[in-house]
């Protein structure tokens, strides 16, 4: 079984700063369970590989494990009560109703192509996702991983927490991805920043469709349809 | 290769109760989509959900399908085998409260203790909410700990229950088909409709199995996950995460394309995930209505089980292998040029090939593919 090596790490909240709501995440609503993880996994992601995307090479091998008990606890008690009082759903919570949304968010962003692994944890949360990374690096399934904890509730006077690491084994395996693929058998790695380079400067961040009528109809996916 | 041996198996579904159920149901090829009598739906748009009529509490339902897997793999019984877990949660989290520190009363893992102490189980190292590739990370996972030694032998299990809040979310997202059902890569399909399963595999070392004198046991010979890195909820559009980890797969089985006989497809009959899926499954195994691998998409019977859509899925891949027969998809009205891919129709085809794929995917961008053996 390998070792770890840490290469980067988050926390929310910081150790030192203000003690303030991480930053809004455009198309998530109510809950805080997705700016926690985006904000920890970009502090954390930006302290490794600088500006996004990750490098495609790096990208293309690195692994999501969200790891939380909670889970988005305020969302799921929202839609409960919607449910519960009969009022109409807004559709947006579609598409914040599981974890692996936020986690694709983190991973459309970076360039992150390695698998997407959402635990809920039954032991220590951290010592989980550690866990999971190191199975996933010893299977050859990538070469490094960011592991997100985040928990609604549990802190002092009933805060959120989240962290993020990203971590690594120099002596995995060469990833089945890099030993398999034909040459020619990876896509363009330039069309893999569409969804951050949706971000202009001083303008929202990008997030789910805003418009989800269309959502299963569109037949055709560009960058161009969160503009 | 390091195969893994797959020695036990168990689900329920709209089907029925048991894998000769299951067979027997997506062989038929009828979809089972029935009014919603569960629960109230009258402020859906769609109404419709594929449910097994006298099924329990899921927790009751895992268990038993838990002893039912070990049971048909010939072990005495789960007391003392691990289990992963694929789950969207806890059913009654959402309206279980917090305790005083704000944590919810209710989790997953809470799902977790109580198997593990009515079952007596070895205990429960994961549980997975990763959504719709929920069952086929623990899957690949319980691979991954079997060969590189972590374990000899494991059982993974999920379940998910049609129930009111995440039917009234993908009714409220566009998710659901209007018209009554579920057309995989077809033209006029609509969406997807959700249904019950939980289902319940083991898995052990080929060693394990055959120390133990299981003869001949179906095996999965290669698996792996992806990524899209591409948006938060929709597919590649030329499906290119699940095109890699179709060759992954089949790299870790050291087989060609050409090897693989029959295709069960995540196939939700959405749109968008159709067309990303068969540009995958073109880009891999080559284009073509009738030149194409066989594929076969089973929601179309048995309904969208969500966290538990990959185990039902390889439960009932390796008993088609088994029998010879692949299955046929309902609903379908047409070839859709964006879905260029060989869709069995109609009536089971004769399998030709002892090896089949499983692919699924999931939001996120996440994809998983499992290559299966028969025995």
């Amino acid at each position: 079984m390998s070792d770890l090596l840490v290469l980067a790490e988050a926390r929310w909240p910081a150790e030192s700063g203000p003690d303030e709501p991480p930053p809004v995440v455009a198309g998530y609503l109510l809950s805080t369970f997705n700016p926690l993880v985006a904000d920890v996994a970009e502090r954390c992601l930006a302290a490794h590989h600088g500006e996004r995307p990750a490098p495609p090479a790096e990208g293309a091998d690195t692994a999501i494990v969200l790891v939380s008990a909670s889970g988005d606890a305020t969302s799921a008690e929202h839609v409960a009560a919607t449910v519960d009082d009969g009022r109409s759903m807004g559709p947006l919570f579609f598409f914040q109703s599981v974890p692996n949304s936020i986690a694709g968010y983190v991973a459309s962003r970076w360039g992150l192509r390695g698998p997407v692994t959402c635990l809920c944890p039954t032991g220590d949360a951290m010592a989980d996702g550690l866990d999971q990374a190191r199975l996933l690096l010893d299977d050859g399934a990538a070469r490094s991983a960011l592991v997100i904890c985040v928990e609604q509730g549990g802190g002092p006077n009933g805060a959120d927490s989240a962290t993020a690491l990203l971590v690594s084994c120099a002596e995995s395996p060469p990833p089945h991805s890099a030993a398999q693929l034909p040459a020619g058998g990876v896509a363009d790695p330039t069309e893999y920043v569409q969804y951050e380079a949706e971000s202009a400067p001083g303008q929202p961040k990008p997030g789910p469709p805003t418009e989800p009528t269309d959502f299963r109809r569109r037949t055709h996916v560009t960058g161009d349809e969160h503009r | 290769m390091a195969d893994v041996a797959i020695t036990g198996l168990a689900a329920m579904s709209a089907l029925g109760r048991g894998p000769a159920a299951q067979l027997s149901g997506v062989l038929a090829g009828s979809a089972t989509f029935t009014p919603v009598d569960r629960f109230d739906t009258d402020a859906r748009r769609v109404r419709l959900a594929a449910t097994l009529p006298d099924a329990g509490p899921l927790a009751d339902e895992l268990a038993t399908a838990i002893d039912e897997a070990c049971l048909d793999g010939g072990l005495r019984g789960p007391a003392g085998v691990p289990v992963l877990l694929a789950v969207h949660g806890h059913p009654a989290a959402a309206r279980a409260g917090r305790a005083e520190d704000g944590r919810p009363l209710r989790t997953a893992a809470h799902l977790a203790a109580e198997l593990t102490e009515r079952l007596g189980l070895a205990g429960v190292p994961r549980v997975y909410t990763s959504a719709c590739v929920s069952a086929g990370n623990a899957v690949a996972d319980a691979a991954a700990m079997i060969t590189t030694g972590r374990l000899d032998r494991v059982v993974v299990a999920a379940g998910y229950l049609v129930e009111s809040d995440q039917f009234a979310l993908f009714d409220a997202g566009r998710g659901l088909a209007t018209d009554g059902a579920i057309r995989p890569f077809s033209t006029g399909r609509t969406g997807l409709l959700l249904g019950d399963a939980v289902a319940a595999v083991v898995l052990e070392s080929v060693e394990a199995a055959g120390a133990r004198g299981v003869a001949d046991p179906a095996r999965l010979l290669g698996w792996a996950r992806t990524g899209d890195g591409f948006h938060p909820v929709q597919p590649h559009p030329r499906g290119d995460g699940m095109a890699r980890a179709i060759r992954q797969a089949l790299g870790r089985a050291g087989l060609d394309p050409g090897a693989v006989g029959h295709v069960n497809a995540h196939g939700t009959g959405s749109p968008m995930s159709d067309a990303a899926e068969a540009a995958a499954l073109a880009e891999v195994f080559g284009s073509g209505v009738l030149g194409g691998v066989p594929v076969s998409a089973t929601k179309s019977v048995h309904g969208h089980a969500l966290e538990a859509s990959v185990l039902l899925e390889l439960v009932i891949t390796v008993l088609a292998l088994r029998a010879g027969k692949l299955p046929p998809t309902a609903g379908f009205l047409g070839a859709d040029p964006a879905c260029p891919v060989n869709v069995l129709t109609d009536a089971p085809a004769t399998s030709t090939s002892d090896t089949a794929v499983t692919v699924n995917a999931a939001f996120g961008g996440a994809n998983t593919a499992l290559v299966v053996r028969a025995a």
